[in-house]
């Protein structure tokens, strides 16, 4: 047991820390919330990967640094602290490259990893899963890839696509075995596409928020080459299984509202009888304890998944059982901010009179998204009562 | 980071697991809390023997030097077998004599309470079931030779009846040199009287009335006027003792409940294969995962000697609702049967109530993590 770093991880930390102080003094980015889906900042990621903190964990002869999930934990902790801008590199570090790792072939890693590595062009990566009858039932795709010689001919439409207006590569799921007979869970197949190919179509969906953030993408007739294929044929969905059990438990599911938090808490600091009496600060302050409680669990949790994987353990449930917690704590966060604060916390971003720089009102418009992105809190707690407890279906 | 037990704490955890399950199997506890004693004088004397009455103690003393962890450990293991046993009075009232006693007096009173030849309890809470450290409602007088009039009532000293030495904290009236001080005194003074309380807790518990009980100057453990230092310097400890017993409790009470819902059929299949329990069996796997990471937290940093104060206030104030959450849905999932006197669910929900609130409910400990965040 040792709830504490190592000298060398508290060194790492700081040298973190003090890379992206420099960059805020710089005026490379400042610190705001639930900027994760926003467009990346190339400049930005070329200075990380120079640093080699892109593929930190993946092994040294594909260009990272082969050290642990601890360590990329760390590093992300303090990125994700000020918000940092990871939008350019976000998806090709989290779930491209450990998936390449895992499941490509030695063209795809020697072709993608290194680049990815690098921060080059071109390595920005969106993810083509769910579609309009398959959310939490991600089998459930129809979207189909027809072997046609060296090529797959893809047909079909995605939806919920974060980035796919900006992004040069999809990750894509489409089914490969159409055989009525076919187990559902044995007939789909991983892909890399590039979202330029003829054929591709992608139509904005405007979020809550008023942002456009995600997309519906559409295939018609779109050849990839079956270099292009990832892992084994028909074992697609299998292959994500796995996959997600790695990104599942990141940070980001627990700090997107981190600067939220900070300032709550100096709101807290300020108040006073004058507010309302002193049952207000006190509850108040019963309240923002309340969450630093939950967000310290939700940062063990996130510390014992990554010690975990470090491990080699399976981290299924585990990861699960982290995701759900954080991304509740996220709207309890978001919860108890808006009620300590009262109406100004519908004010938006722009105006004086927001409080907390209107962080708080774009926070509450995500707010409903955080337990349903990546895998619903229901489908989460499935994973921990069938795979965690044993229970069947 | 390292989430791992040590090797010699899995030993240790293991050891006990397996006396426990042999000594103190659920069919002995019935036996007890039915009898008058409301403990096993056989088991006390093998965990005394085990040595895990001095577990954390320096060998100076007829203690082992342990860690604090391992003894977090123990204490989770009596928590899995709703153990009714004064371990938890008797070692915290070692804890507060390391914490405020001097030399002599641990000398002294330390090796009979460690040999388990002496048994103590400590009364502490008030007539109102506060913590009243600060202010005691207790108040010794000074008696002009030097020793103390003692007078007043502590409610729910578990193990009164059984116990050699009482550990109160009283408020010396001495405007020289006074405020809240602690106090032994041996349960057999006169004036000293015991009243019955039926509670919900596993642990027999006492209402102790002091009637002009007279205590000698040798009696104040520690000095005058430090009775509340000392006792806020052991609650972190005691407190993360407690979350342990609740962490024990929460982990049966997942075990009893998986294993029902996997046996128990309905509808024709069983009743955790229907999603609605699943996500009940989820959400109490949470809640033990998640008290079981936060209060080895806090029981890691007491262990290593760093401040934990906030750790412990967290773990606590956690464990007291997953507790509570656990003990419902166990109640919820395993339904009627587990409603019953004869089901074993009811010793695990008492456990829970009693551990919630004892010690410290949430919004004390809320508190506490308020102030240490200095908000």
């Amino acid at each position: 047991m040792r709830f504490t770093f190592t000298p060398e991880q508290e060194a790492f930390r700081l040298d973190v820390r003090d890379f992206l102080e420099a960059e805020i003094q710089a005026g490379v980015f400042s610190t705001r919330c639930a900027d994760l889906v926003q467009p990346g900042n190339r400049e930005f990621s070329l200075k990380m990967a120079e640093r080699g903190w892109i593929g930190l964990t993946w092994p040294r002869e594909y260009g990272g640094q082969g050290r642990t999930y601890v360590e990329k934990y760390i590093l992300m902790e303090e990125l994700f602290r000020v918000q940092a801008p990871l939008g350019y590199h976000f998806a090709g570090d989290r779930q491209v490259g450990p998936a390449l790792i895992h499941f490509g072939s030695d063209w795809q890693k020697e072709h993608f990893l290194p680049r990815i590595v690098r921060a080059d062009e071109g390595t920005v990566f969106c993810l083509l899963f769910s579609e309009p009858e398959a959310g939490s039932d991600l089998a459930g795709i129809t979207t189909k890839a027809l072997k046609d010689g060296d090529y797959y001919v893809i047909n079909g439409q995605k939806v919920w696509t974060s980035g796919a207006h900006q992004a040069d590569h999809g990750w894509l799921l489409a089914r490969t075995d159409l055989a009525p007979e076919s187990n559902r869970y044995l007939s789909c197949s991983e892909f890399i596409v590039d979202m330029k190919t003829p054929g591709i179509t992608i139509r904005p969906i405007v979020n809550m928020v008023g942002e456009h953030s995600f997309n519906e993408v559409f295939f018609d007739d779109v050849k990839i080459h079956r270099n292009y294929l990832v892992g084994r044929e028909n074992q697609g969905f299998k292959q994500i299984m796995a996959q997600v059990d790695y990104e599942r438990a990141g940070l980001e599911r627990l700090m997107q509202n981190y600067p939220l938090f900070v300032q709550l808490k100096e709101y807290v600091q300020t108040l006073d009888k004058a507010d309302g009496g002193a049952e207000y600060p006190t509850w108040a302050r019963d309240q923002v304890a309340q969450l630093e409680i939950e967000y310290q669990i939700g940062r063990l949790l996130c510390y014992k998944t990554a010690w975990m994987i470090d491990q080699g353990a399976t981290v299924s449930s585990q990861a699960a059982m982290c995701k759900a917690f954080c991304t509740q704590y996220e709207q309890r966060l978001n919860d108890a901010a808006s009620r300590i604060v009262g109406p100004l916390s519908l004010i938006r971003r722009g105006s004086s009179w927001a409080p907390m720089r209107g962080d708080l009102a774009e926070c509450l418009l995500y707010q409903p998204s955080y337990t349903i992105q990546g895998g619903s809190v229901e489908v989460l707690k499935n994973i921990i009562a069938l795979r965690g407890l044993g229970l069947s279906r | 980071m390292e989430f791992s037990l040590n090797e010699e704490t899995v030993i240790l955890r293991d050891s006990a697991r397996r006396f426990l399950k042999e000594r103190c199997p659920i069919s002995t506890v019935r036996e007890v809390l039915s009898g008058d004693a409301g403990y096993s004088s056989q088991a006390w004397r093998d965990m005394a023997d085990l040595g895990w009455l001095g577990l954390i103690h320096d060998e100076a003393y007829g203690g082992f030097g342990g860690s604090f962890f391992d003894l977090f450990v123990l204490f989770k293991e009596t928590g899995r077998v709703v153990l009714p046993s004064p371990f938890f009075s008797v070692v915290l009232c070692g804890l507060i004599l390391g914490e405020a006693a001097g030399p002599d007096q641990k000398a002294a009173w330390l090796p009979p309470l460690i040999e388990g030849r002496e048994i103590w309890t400590a009364g502490l809470l008030d007539e109102r079931g506060g913590y009243d450290f600060e202010a005691p409602s207790l108040v010794a007088s000074p008696a002009g030779d030097g020793g103390y009039v003692l007078n007043g009532t502590r409610l729910m000293v578990p193990y009164a009846h059984a116990a050699d030495r009482i550990v109160v904290c009283a408020h010396v009236r001495d405007p020289a040199s006074g405020g809240p001080t602690l106090f032994r005194a041996d349960r057999s003074l006169e004036g000293l009287s015991l009243e019955p309380l039926d509670t919900l807790s596993l642990e027999k518990t006492w209402a102790v009335h002091f009637d002009q009980v007279r205590l000698s100057s040798e009696s104040v453990i520690g000095g005058v006027g430090r009775g509340a230092e000392a006792l806020a310097g052991v609650w972190p400890r005691a407190t993360v003792l407690k979350c342990a017993q609740m962490l024990g409790g929460m982990e049966r009470v997942v075990e009893m409940t998986v294993t029902h819902v996997k046996e128990r059929r309905q509808f024709g299949r069983p009743l955790g294969a229907l999603q609605a329990v699943q996500h009940l069996c989820a959400d109490m796997a949470t809640c033990l995962e998640t008290s079981k990471l936060i209060s080895q937290q806090a029981a890691w940093m007491i262990s290593e000697g760093r401040p934990a104060i906030m750790e412990a206030a967290m773990a606590k104030a956690w464990c007291n609702e997953a507790g509570g959450k656990c003990a419902a849905i166990g109640h919820q999932l395993q339904g009627g049967i587990a409603f019953t006197e004869e089901h074993d669910m009811h010793f695990y929900s008492k456990q829970a109530r009693a551990a919630e609130l004892t010690w410290g409910a949430s919004w004390l400990h809320r508190r506490a993590v308020a102030r240490g965040m200095g908000i």
